[in-house]
């Protein structure tokens, strides 16, 4: 059972999702970032569903990674829109919104296949496992399609200050996790230290306390310097 | 037509490279997950 430094992390995390919705619908952004807003409510209502099945049956119940497998895909499928959200943002001006709409089906409807080409070998739980790997997958996609965003943010230009630092935390999100997964499984001996075992519950509040800062403190038409970010492509 | 199989072109190489960085990043795999996002704690990955 997590203790009580994770359980106060986990609070945190959820807090700060509520916070992202309250101040993103109080500063009339709910048109503008519908998907993002609707990921971050979808998290908060995960967060207070999972914590109720784990107080019931605990960690390692059956129950509780049943929950967690499939609200992890619902997550990821709704990070996976507000991806898109922000992609429609970037690109609103070269009128692509067809083809973003077809890609976005396309990637989704491959990147589903896939993950039931890896788990139809199963001869039992083949939905949670395809649950799972779906996750897992569209996470990398995930990953992969901001990337290419912050790309194009370079590439374009562009200068709306909230859109680039909601893709930049995101971005930095998305890394964080890989990273630390990464670490982990190259370097197993790592989770004996106690500080990487304090550092990854963190790394869950990056995005909500990024997006948090960002629609509370970051007004809508501040823009960035130019230069700011040519600099960064030369650099 | 090229816009069109410029998409499915992109969505193909979008999947293979995020596909290529799991491979990467899980290659040395255990029996952690990587968790999405919120703070709540991993359970076991399911068995197959």
């Amino acid at each position: 059972m997590p203790g009580p430094y994770e359980y106060g992390v986990w609070l945190i995390c959820t807090l700060l999702e509520a916070a992202v919705v309250v101040s993103a619908i109080g500063k009339h952004s709910l048109r503008r970032y519908p998907f993002l807003i609707l990921f971050m409510a979808l998290s908060c209502t995960v967060s207070v569903g999972r914590y109720s099945v784990l107080r019931h049956w605990g960690q390692r119940s059956p129950e509780y990674m049943y929950f967690y497998y499939y609200s992890d895909a619902l997550l990821v499928i709704g990070v996976y829109f507000a991806v898109l959200n922000l992609y429609s943002l970037v690109f609103d001006e070269m009128k692509v919104e067809r083809y973003l709409r077809w890609g976005a089906i396309l990637l989704l409807g491959g990147t589903a296949w896939f993950s039931y080409a890896v788990v139809q070998q199963s001869a039992h739980k083949i939905l949670t496992n395809f649950a799972y790997e779906l996750s897992q997958n569209l996470y990398f996609v995930g990953l992969v399609l901001t990337y290419l965003l912050w790309g194009a943010i370079l590439k374009l230009r562009e200068t709306r200050a909230r859109l680039v630092q909601l893709v930049l935390a995101l971005g930095v999100s998305f890394s964080a996790f890989a990273a630390n997964y990464a670490l982990l499984n190259l370097y197993p001996r790592l989770i004996e230290f106690r500080y990487i075992q304090y550092i990854t519950p963190l790394l869950g509040c990056i995005l909500p306390a990024a997006w948090a800062f960002c629609f509370l403190r970051v007004h809508e038409e501040a823009k960035l310097v130019p230069a700011r970010l040519a600099t960064a492509v030369t650099r | 037509m090229s816009r069109k199989l410029t998409v499915v072109l992109l969505a193909m190489l979008i999947l293979a490279g995020a596909m290529g960085l799991k491979t990467l990043v899980t290659s040395h795999g255990s029996d952690s997950v990587i968790t999405a996002f919120g703070g709540a704690p991993p359970p076991l990955p399911p068995a197959n």
